[in-house]
């Protein structure tokens, strides 16, 4: 499909141009949260329940805790980092 | 005075003093001279062009310097001065020694393969790790602002990380990247190591039906350059901003004093927590997946 010809391409007005910039970076960001957050809540809960469960095994389930943690976490900034490049850089 | 007083009084200092900045001086419209993203330009200090290629000396190569000499010189002068008894310093790098060692490498591949590979990821943890550490220490090398003193002009104090920049990271990746394909193909054989790319039971499945898992997994090996990359730059790059926009940032491009006395103390959280968890967290990570990656590459069946 060819873009020029959807309207989101044609847009010259700078105060439109801003407002969707802004809109980008804030909706990316706000929803990339939202789910590493369910993710980051998850992981944390379901190794208290393991604790709780084998209370011998906390050692061990330590490095998989903050493992899982780094992974999901990092979520959140794949989608920040793609909203500031829609911010500053296009 | 009781416990929960204190901490109603000090949440109410907090308050009025914001609002209080904010009534006296009110907002003084959005700025457009500050520009949040020149924090993390590099500017060329020694310039030096081969071509195309632009190899000058910034902000960027000097931090890359300064992790390297001290990754070098810190590991050798502990080793150096090896004592029977250990001090303080000494027993904070023999913890993490072992947890390079014994945790990152020994656990993710077997004992043949971890001696051979724990001198790169020993070396890939306290590298990363001394570069995001000195991320958070102010050091002079905003030139784009100077400080008069005395009639010198010195650089600004600034925080920025080498690995706030993409291009380090992505060459660490893909040395890693590279490395345990090489890994795989020395340890299996050429075909046996593509073949050893599709999951284990796939034997009675119709060749379209594994071809698409094969293009599955393909994908999935490039997403790991992606993944591994923009996971620790995203990160430092997330930690410095929060605390650029915290620490007084968002208070002058918005041209509003009474939002700086309300950001500057989560400043502090951000960057406890940022010095305290994400600077190590980030520096095991990449370790620990390189690890992964190089222990699954070579393990007879995933």
């Amino acid at each position: 499909m060819d873009l020029t010809a959807l309207p989101i391409a044609e847009v010259t007005d700078e105060g439109v141009k801003g407002a969707g910039k802004a809109i980008a970076l804030g909706v990316g960001a706000g929803l990339g949260s939202i789910g590493a957050g369910i993710g980051v809540g998850f992981i944390f809960g379901k190794e208290i329940e393991s604790v709780a469960r084998q209370p011998e095994m906390k050692s061990e389930l330590e490095s998989i805790r903050w493992l899982g943690f780094a992974l999901t976490e990092a979520v959140a900034f794949y989608t920040f980092i793609f909203g500031l490049i829609a911010f500053f850089l296009s | 005075m009781s416990t929960k007083t204190k901490v109603l009084l000090g949440f109410g200092i907090y308050l009025a003093s914001a609002i209080a900045l904010l009534l006296i001086f009110g907002s003084d419209g959005k700025n457009d001279h500050f520009k949040p993203q020149n924090e993390f330009k590099l500017e060329e200090w020694v310039p030096i062009h081969l071509g195309p290629l632009d190899l000058s000396i910034n902000k960027a190569v000097l931090y890359l310097f300064l992790a390297s000499a001290l990754t070098i010189a810190a590991m050798t002068w502990i080793a150096r001065r090896m004592a029977e008894k250990p001090n303080r310093v000494q027993t904070a790098v023999e913890l993490a020694y072992d947890l390079t060692r014994n945790n990152i490498t020994g656990g993710n591949m077997d004992a043949k393969q971890a001696a051979r590979w724990f001198p790169f990821l020993g070396a890939l943890f306290f590298f990363i790790w001394f570069s995001n550490m000195i991320g958070f220490l102010p050091l002079p090398v905003n030139t784009e602002h100077t400080v008069s003193i005395f009639g010198l002009e010195l650089p600004a104090l600034a925080i920025y990380a080498a690995t706030a920049n993409i291009s380090i990271p992505l060459i660490l990746t893909l040395v890693v990247w590279f490395s345990y394909h090489v890994e795989g193909i020395r340890a299996k054989g050429f075909v046996p190591y593509f073949k050893g790319w599709l999951p284990p039971g796939l034997e009675e499945m119709n060749p379209i039906g594994r071809g698409a898992i094969f293009t599955i997994e393909v994908i999935s090996h490039f997403v790991r350059l992606i993944s591994l990359s923009v996971r620790l730059f995203a990160n430092i790059l997330a930690g410095h901003l929060l605390l650029l926009f915290m620490g007084g940032g968002l208070a002058v491009l918005l041209g509003i004093a009474a939002l700086g006395a309300l950001t500057f103390p989560l400043a502090f959280a951000f960057f406890i927590f940022e010095v305290g968890l994400v600077a190590t967290l980030q520096a095991f990570i990449f370790s620990t997946l390189t690890a992964i990656y190089l222990g699954g590459a070579t393990a007879a069946e995933h």
